[in-house]
């Protein structure tokens, strides 16, 4: 597991020459993600931070607000202008929350740690992936009855890009951590298929009402369910596609016409 | 309306002597003004930095004089002028600056003092407090417009009569150089603001340094310029509009083309949006984000900057 390299299958290539580049020009900007590298940082410089963590303690109370963004900048004793520091205000303190907590899941949840103190080692890929993503949504139990407002702010036309992009990396994140291996067209379908998952779940866990969440983690399972079932239908499909593929090829060369498949 | 700021516009270029040239502009104005600045060019001595004036080179103790008959010589038209050139669309440009800024005391807060430099005409001063006002209900929050040019100021102050503003305490006019800005106390503005300005000023490093020295730590440093069209295709229609149409228009509205032709002039000279979100870090401000954010394509550009806590 320690070998597996997060990369994409185009760009596994390119990943030795970077090492190597990588002691010159530090630090290198990658998409892929590898033990060979520094793990991903956060974006945010240490005022932006300062002021963005203040401020995510009066979410519960304020919601994701221009107030309380003021009143993390008071907190640590910059003036109300100060907000100007945000570039994108409100939405960059849901990104906060997003890139925090997406930087938190590997400190949190360590497999490797788990398998030598719980005996845990039985634990499947798929598992994994349902640890971290109950993991993830536990994160946002403090401002679950806030969160809303931040899928509001989220999905305006100028922020989606960001957003589908740290939807991404939280999937991408999921996966390598879980000690996924893959490096072919599955690379990206697993992405995508857990984004599609957690971002439904997120979005179910904030009417959810029953009690500590047992809907959500039903939901939950049933998402992974389906993704399943829909592992089998395309298989099946691509199945039938060959077979009937090759069926009509064999029966065109029985009629003497040129034709291999 | 137009037809009357027209007939007014003839009578005033018909009251002041047409000039060929802005070196002759400036000869004029400072044998009647000033210490004549053509008697100071020929004693200045040689070692004496040059700057830029527009396209021309001057030494850096003119630069003011000339800009100051620049502005002088617009001040009255500055608006229609702008409107003319820009299509309207430098109000919103103002109105986006003003709105991002969100001045005005917030819940619980205080009263923020704001200084907008080169603001004679009160153009963002009065968008400030009325966004304090309307936004957050703030009649507190003042504004000090400083200008090196007392006839701009003189604009402004007909403006705020008008708009009932000068009878409260809330705005002031105030002569004074971006460089020193020597009547305000250190630490004692919330939010500086220059809006199309900073570009005139002739040690740009100086009126950053000034700028850092009056903010509060936490405050906010915002500026609204010209800058650079990204697009190459974009770029080069807006370059022919600015260097064709824009001195025909400030020929034909405000009866001074030499100006206009100061104007694009002085926007091809400033530095880009990197080189002057650098120049503002290098004051001592924390860039916001990338350092700026551009408007319209790049034809303006926002740079702001916050002082760090941990700045004197």
């Amino acid at each position: 597991m320690i070998t597996t390299l997060r990369a994409t299958p185009f760009r596994l290539a390119t990943a030795s020459k970077a090492i190597s580049i990588s002691t010159f020009c530090f630090p290198l900007h990658r998409r892929y993600h590898s033990y060979q590298h520094p793990p991903p940082t956060s974006p945010f410089t240490p005022a932006e931070s300062a002021i963005l963590s203040a401020a995510l303690r009066h979410v519960p109370l304020h919601g994701f607000s221009t107030v309380a963004l003021s009143l993390g900048a008071r907190d640590v004793g910059y003036l109300d202008v100060s907000v100007n520091l945000i570039p994108r205000g409100v939405f960059d303190l849901v990104k906060y929350h997003l890139v925090t907590e997406r930087l938190r899941l590997k400190i949190s949840v360590d497999f490797r740690r788990l398998e030598q103190s719980d005996g845990a080692e039985n634990l499947s890929v798929p598992a994994k992936i349902r640890v971290l993503c109950v993991e993830r949504l536990k994160a946002n139990l403090p401002i679950i009855h806030r969160w809303q407002e931040a899928l509001g702010v989220m999905s305006l036309a100028e922020n989606i890009p960001a957003s589908v992009s740290e939807l991404a990396k939280l999937s991408d994140e999921m996966w390598f951590l879980a000690g996924c291996d893959s490096h072919d067209m599955d690379w990206y379908t697993k992405r995508a298929a857990l984004s599609g998952i957690y971002a439904s779940t997120e979005l179910f866990m904030t009417q959810d009402t029953s009690a500590d969440f047992r809907d959500t983690w039903k939901f939950l399972d049933r998402r992974f369910s389906d993704v399943k079932s829909i592992e089998n239908i395309t298989s099946n499909i691509a199945t039938w596609v060959d077979f009937t593929a090759h069926a009509f090829s064999n029966v065109l060369q029985s009629k003497n016409v040129r034709f291999r498949l | 309306m137009a037809a009357r700021l027209l007939i007014r516009r003839a009578a005033i270029s018909a009251a002041r002597p047409v000039f060929a040239s802005p070196f002759r502009a400036a000869c004029l104005y400072s044998t009647a003004e000033k210490p004549p600045s053509s008697a100071a060019a020929a004693q200045s001595p040689p070692s004496e930095p040059d700057t830029h004036f527009g396209f021309q080179t001057v030494k850096e103790s003119l630069k003011a004089g000339k800009v100051a008959e620049v502005f002088s010589s617009v001040a009255s038209s500055y608006d229609v002028m702008n409107d003319a050139m820009s299509f309207g669309i430098h109000r919103l440009w103002k109105d986006y600056f003003v709105r991002s800024l969100n001045p005005g005391r917030n819940p619980g807060g205080q009263p923020m003092s704001i200084l907008d430099v080169a603001g004679g005409t009160g153009d963002i001063a009065f968008r400030m407090l009325d966004h304090a006002e309307k936004i957050n209900a703030d009649r507190e929050t003042s504004v000090i417009c400083a200008d090196i040019n007392a006839d701009m100021l003189r604009e402004g102050e007909k403006r705020a009569l008008e708009q009932g503003y000068m009878s409260t305490n809330r705005i002031s006019f105030r002569v004074e150089n971006a460089e020193t800005l020597d009547s305000v106390p250190d630490n004692s503005i919330d939010l500086y603001t220059i809006s199309f300005g900073i570009r005139n000023v002739t040690r740009i490093p100086m009126a950053l340094a000034a700028a850092h020295r009056v903010l509060k730590p936490g405050g906010v440093f915002a500026c609204l310029e010209f800058s650079k069209v990204s697009l190459a295709p974009l770029d080069t229609i807006y370059q022919q509009y600015s260097f064709s149409v824009i001195p025909l228009m400030g020929q034909l509205i405000a009866g001074d083309r030499d100006s206009y032709q100061y104007l694009v002039e002085s926007i091809k000279n400033f530095p880009s949006q990197e080189q002057f979100a650098q120049m503002v870090k290098e004051a001592g401000f924390m860039n916001v984000g990338k350092g700026y954010e551009e408007l319209t394509f790049g034809v303006a550009s926002i740079w702001k900057g916050v002082k760090p806590l941990d700045s004197k």
